[in-house]
């Protein structure tokens, strides 16, 4: 995963951990450490509770309408599914088993192929996972054979038409991907996803199901749709709120039976406390900075335990929901800073067992390491457009540096108004080199979601979600899975004419002619940009036919009681219909970006400007996987790349973009959202290589794509201020069809080491929000990484190194020296 | 000439380099030094003339492309090793015209490293302005290093004037050994400025950099007289066996407080030129980086002078 290359405090612990010694932060944060210790390095579990529950009760559901089935589904799970107390712990709540990380199961997403998976995942390399043997039959004879013929990535295969068919999926059963038109839908019941936390906390569920009565009271009973669609719908909202209070108080239930047979006493009063919190929350608002955390979590999970959502529903803004209760309880006395930093730590400790699961084939390769992202979301502005930074993002922020697992994600927003000393907290925490936080930029999100017709007040109130994405509570409506298209292969079979070395001379995708053909860099162009569309027309397909089919499959009545439209409209959030005032922000990914636009660009620069490479040398060379033709390679590696601040293959990136804009303005509209080019990769840039030959640009055949909007790998030689300006020449400011967009950015310790590091840094990431970059996050690394450099030079040619009294390129030194400066940095790191 | 038009040469435009200056800052690295470090790590910075590096042991063994190409018949290849006669590469035409010469282009595996090219300063500021937006926080902007950037003195004061005009914050990087008019000219350009002392000690320093002392001392306390408001940060590269005992930082120290300066920090030696020292044709020091508990011991040192 990409934020996991480099982590000092992490190799730290582990080395200690090793070691058998006790550091500091253990013994300042025990409790912490001592949950971590019960389930850090164990495989995970697969417990499969949720998916036979869930499936006992649609079974008996069936011919009802599918909001109502979800909602006593979750009844039926929330009433016997096993409930936990962990020691040591002073929440309560999780969603399986309590022998350390575990998974659940969606059977509605894969459940015909669940029994032959899990067999396979259990022996899988990148990824262990362990799936009790008696738990198979369950699998295999409860719940495949109900789902098979029924589950959404089925419907999906069926209905994507032949000829766009064969571009997406690679075998007839849909299971694995052709990594040229990619979609996402049939991994997850929803996109990322931040629920309204602050609701639940300051209404609690009993609050909610206020509203919802109010709402069923104001139907018309004379309107037979009130009745045929709104009714099944509030009536499904008031089961799902009943449901997780009940669901919550069989954990006061369960604590305080252990309460009685605890012996040491400190505990039993720890117990008896979690009891009365269960009791309590998240039926009604909460009291206590505590009770805000427990409400909190039992929604979290709860939410888990409703559907998949793509990597994880995210905790949103917990530095502004959770504010009240912190300052209210600090005022009070009853609250102190290291008592709040144990009890995020509980928090986390309680995110990180909890593994999604990647059961296809397509998803592991997409998200490798069970990557999950329950960003936290700390800075940025109030809703009234203040800043909005307070103690608890310091104390968030601190809380996270503790703690030695990627979990949660941390996400910090930057605007024009961020404190000096906040923007000093966080760079220090950057430099930890964790590869936290990452940092949004409120110049672009905010602004673009304004252009695309939001109200200023939601848009102030942007929570990160997932990777790299946004949402904003009760106004984003959109949650369908979205497509990737692989620019990299664009490219390439522009120069086979319509063919890839992947899938052979037979699979033509589309003829834009013979390429020795063309006499100028502009006839390519056309022929990339024809190239590009046709991939696109192709993704708008599927993402029109996922957009029908996802209301059919999934329903979220948790997801919907929390959202203020839908419960006005009495509409579920996964439905097609357009819920009214809703935002429906769509996006395609542009995969594989910074390997086309130097793709592009050394063909420009090689074939058509210097003329020192024809087509068929070109083409000879890239089939040939540049054996024997290193020469070629040489000469096509000197063309400009894209990183490097140099207009000459920005402008290209521009005007890909651009050509993606153009075709999303002209066919967005039919599909009822908005088609934003994006470019998050997650893992995405290793299986999209994959399908790849070599590539104009140097690359080797099937070796990775570049990540998101970094450059690609070893080709940004000029620093990062480089990196930052070339993402900033190759977006369109004029257009409004743009999204995320993904910057991975490597930097030394030393490089940024001390005060004077720190204001280096910081006025980087000031320039990084003038620019209106929409993400970046960095990798301060140490040894591991400098090692690799030693061994594969060509890749990290852009690492720069600090030495005494300068910086230089890593790669520039003798290979002793480059010796020496890893012991050092590794002194500096350990 | 108007200063966008003046020329001069220059090895590297090395941007956000984080330790030459406050903030962001792009560095230029002018060719040409009065003096001869026995350490020095820019190697290449030392001649004004255009130097080519031969990294002999990235050669490959039986490619014999350089040999024909070389115009002043400086290479020869025995047996798998490269020899290069350095006299007869530096009268090479291509070189005495700022050309990158044909072995460069010739070579594979990149032996061939051309040092130094003459540039505008309209093209010099081109290429820093390029990072202009990252300026702006944290006072960063351009710095002049080297060599010794004064070395080519109108092309230095051009850049520094010509830079002062676009608004950028200016700092040069001098090792005091210039003409005492011309550093004035320069301050009176600067916003800030980083000073190398390396030894109080006159035979001393002359043995090991080529010139005395007595210039920059003096060219230091010119400095502080006639711009006392400048910020001014004093370094000193600390070379074991030519100034790493305690007397000698000692000595430093206190003439610095005479002059009250108090910026003043030290920088200890690094073999990170070898490298280049070796295609270059220098010889390479046999001294040790000196460890962190003796540079933590000249560091207190330095407090007990300066406070």
């Amino acid at each position: 995963m990409y934020a996991t290359c480099v982590m000092s405090p992490h190799e730290k612990y582990v080395l200690e951990k090793a070691a058998g010694t006790n550091s500091p932060i253990r013994e300042k944060h025990k409790r912490l450490f001592a949950l971590i210790d019960r389930f850090d390095g164990r495989e995970p579990i697969i417990d499969v509770q949720r998916a036979r529950l869930f499936t006992e009760s649609m079974r008996q559901t069936e011919g009802q309408p599918l909001v109502l089935r979800w909602a006593k589904a979750l009844k039926h799970i929330a009433e016997n599914i096993t409930v936990y107390v962990d020691d040591l712990q002073l929440l309560a709540g999780r969603c399986g088993s309590d022998t350390g990380r575990y998974g659940i199961l969606y059977p509605e997403l894969d459940g015909d192929f669940l029994g032959e998976n899990l067999t396979h995942l259990a022996h899988a390399e990148a990824a262990r996972i362990i799936v009790r043997p008696e738990d198979l039959p369950v699998i295999t004879e409860e719940i495949v054979p109900y789902w098979t013929g029924k589950t959404y990535h089925e419907a999906l295969n069926k209905a994507i038409p032949d000829d766009v068919r064969r571009l997406v999926y690679n075998d007839p059963y849909g299971y694995s991907s052709k990594y040229l038109v990619h979609e996402t839908s049939s991994l997850r019941a929803s996109l990322q996803w931040v629920p309204d936390y602050e609701k639940v906390l300051t209404k609690g569920f009993a609050g909610i199901r206020a509203d919802v009565e109010a709402r069923l009271a104001r139907l018309d009973a004379d309107n037979p749709l009130d009745t045929l669609d709104k009714r099944p719908f509030l009536e499904a909202c008031l089961i799902t709120c009943d449901a997780i209070v009940h669901w919550a108080r069989r954990h006061a239930v369960l604590a305080r039976e252990k309460a009685a047979a605890e012996q040491d006493p400190a505990r039993r009063q720890e117990l008896l406390q979690i009891a009365e919190h269960a009791e309590r929350v998240p039926e009604f608002p909460a009291r206590t900075f505590h009770e805000a955390l427990q409400s909190q979590w039992f929604t979290q999970a709860f939410s888990r335990l409703e559907q998949r959502t793509g990597t994880i529903v995210s905790n949103g803004r917990m530095d502004q929901y959770l504010y009240p209760f912190f300052k209210r309880d600090m005022e009070a006395g009853i609250l102190d800073k290291a008592r709040a930093l144990e009890l995020l730590g509980c928090l986390w400790a309680e995110i990180a067992q909890f593994v999604d699961l990647a059961i296809s084939p397509s998803n592991r390769e997409s998200s490798e390491g069970y990557a999950h992202w329950e960003a936290v979301t700390i800075g940025g502005q109030t809703k009234d457009g203040r800043d909005a930074t307070n103690e608890l993002s310091y104390l968030i922020l601190e809380s996270k540096r503790a703690c030695p697992l990627h979990y949660p994600e941390l996400a910090v927003r930057l605007h024009k108004g961020t404190p000096d000393r906040f923007l000093h907290a966080v760079c220090e925490s950057i430099k930890d080199g964790q590869g936290y936080p990452k940092i949004f930029n409120d110049e672009e999100v905010i602004p673009l979601r304004l252009a695309k017709g939001v109200d200023f007040a939601s848009a102030n109130d942007y929570a990160v979600s997932g990777c790299a994405s946004v949402r904003m509570p009760n106004k984003d409506t959109f949650t369908s899975g979205c497509t990737a298209i692989n620019v990299t292969a664009a490219v390439e079979m522009v120069l086979l004419n319509g063919r890839t070395m992947k899938y052979g001379d037979d699979f033509v995708v589309l003829e834009t002619g013979d390429p020795t053909t063309f006499a100028t860099w502009d006839d390519f162009w056309q022929a990339y940009v024809k190239q590009q569309s046709h991939l696109l027309r192709n993704a708008f397909v599927v993402q029109g036919i996922i957009n029908r089919l996802r209301a059919r499959h999934f329903s979220g009545p948790l997801c919907s009681v929390l959202h203020d439209l839908c419960l006005e409209s009495c509409m579920d959030i996964h439905t097609n219909e357009k819920i009214p005032g809703g935002f429906d922000s769509a996006f395609f990914d542009l995969l594989g970006y910074g390997t086309a636009v130097d793709s592009l660009s050394a063909i420009k620069k090689a074939v058509y400007d210097d003329r020192s490479v024809t087509m068929e040398e070109l083409i000879a060379a890239l089939k040939a996987d540049f054996v024997g033709y290193e020469h070629i390679r040489k000469i096509l590696e000197r063309a400009p790349r894209y990183g490097n601040n140099d207009m000459y293959a920005d402008s290209i990136g521009r005007d890909m973009e651009r050509a993606a804009q153009d075709y999303s303005r002209a066919h967005a509209h039919v599909l009822g959202c908005y088609m934003d080019v994006r470019s998050i990769s997650v893992t995405s840039n290793v299986p999209f290589g994959k399908v790849v030959g070599a590539s104009a640009n140097g690359r080797n055949a099937w070796k990775p794509v570049a990540d998101g909007t970094s450059a690609c790998q070893g080709a940004d030689i000029h620093g990062p201020t480089a990196v930052l300006m070339s993402n900033y020449n190759s977006k369109n400011y004029d257009r409004k069809e743009r999204e995320g967009r993904l910057l991975n950015i490597k930097l030394t310790p030393g490089t940024v080491a001390g005060e004077e590091g720190t204001r280096k840094l910081m006025a980087f990431l000031r320039t990084f929000c003038d620019l209106r970059l929409w993400h970046v996050q960095f990798n301060v690394v140490n040894k591991e990484t400098l090692e690799a450099a030693q061994r594969d030079p060509a890749r990290y040619k852009g690492l720069i190194v600090r030495i005494a009294g300068f910086s230089a390129y890593f790669v520039d030194l003798s290979r002793d020296l480059q010796d020496d400066l890893i012991a050092r940095t590794s002194h500096e790191t350990f | 000439m108007e200063d966008v038009q003046v020329t001069g040469a220059v090895t590297n435009i090395q941007q956000f380099s984080t330790h030459d200056g406050p903030g962001i800052r792009t560095v230029v690295f002018l060719k040409g030094c009065p003096l001869h470090c026995a350490w020095c790590s820019n190697p290449e910075t030392q001649r004004r003339a255009m130097d080519i590096g031969t990294a002999t042991a990235k050669c490959e063994p039986g490619c014999t492309r350089c040999l024909s190409r070389c115009p002043s018949g400086a290479l020869r290849k025995e047996g798998d090793d490269l020899n290069v006669d350095k006299a007869l590469c530096r009268s090479c035409t291509f070189v005495e015209a700022w050309q990158e010469p044909p072995c460069v282009l010739a070579c594979p595996d990149e032996v061939f490293t051309a040092y130094g090219k003459k540039m505008s300063v309209e093209a010099v500021l081109e290429q820093v302005e390029k990072d202009a937006m990252f300026y702006r926080y944290e006072q960063g902007g351009m710095t002049l290093s080297g060599g010794e950037a004064l070395f080519q003195p109108d092309f230095a004061l051009a850049l520094l004037r010509e830079g002062r005009r676009r608004g950028l914050h200016t700092c040069l990087e001098t090792c005091g050994f210039t003409d005492g008019a011309t550093l004035l000219e320069a301050c009176a350009e600067l916003d800030f400025l980083l000073f190398d002392i390396k030894n109080l000690n006159s035979e001393q320093h002359r043995e090991s950099t080529g010139v005395p002392n007595e210039r920059i001392l003096e060219n230091l306390r010119v400095v502080r007289e006639r711009f006392p408001a400048l910020p001014l940060k004093v370094r000193t590269p600390v070379i074991p066996g030519f100034n790493d005992t305690p007397e000698h930082i000692a000595a430093i120290a206190a003439f610095l407080k005479g002059l009250h300066i108090t910026e003043y920090e030290l920088l200890p030696y690094h073999a990170y030129g070898s490298s280049k020292r070796h295609s270059l044709g220098f010889s390479v020091p046999d001294v040790e980086r000196p460890s962190d508990e003796a540079m933590d011991a000249l560091r207190a040192v330095v407090r007990s002078v300066l406070g």
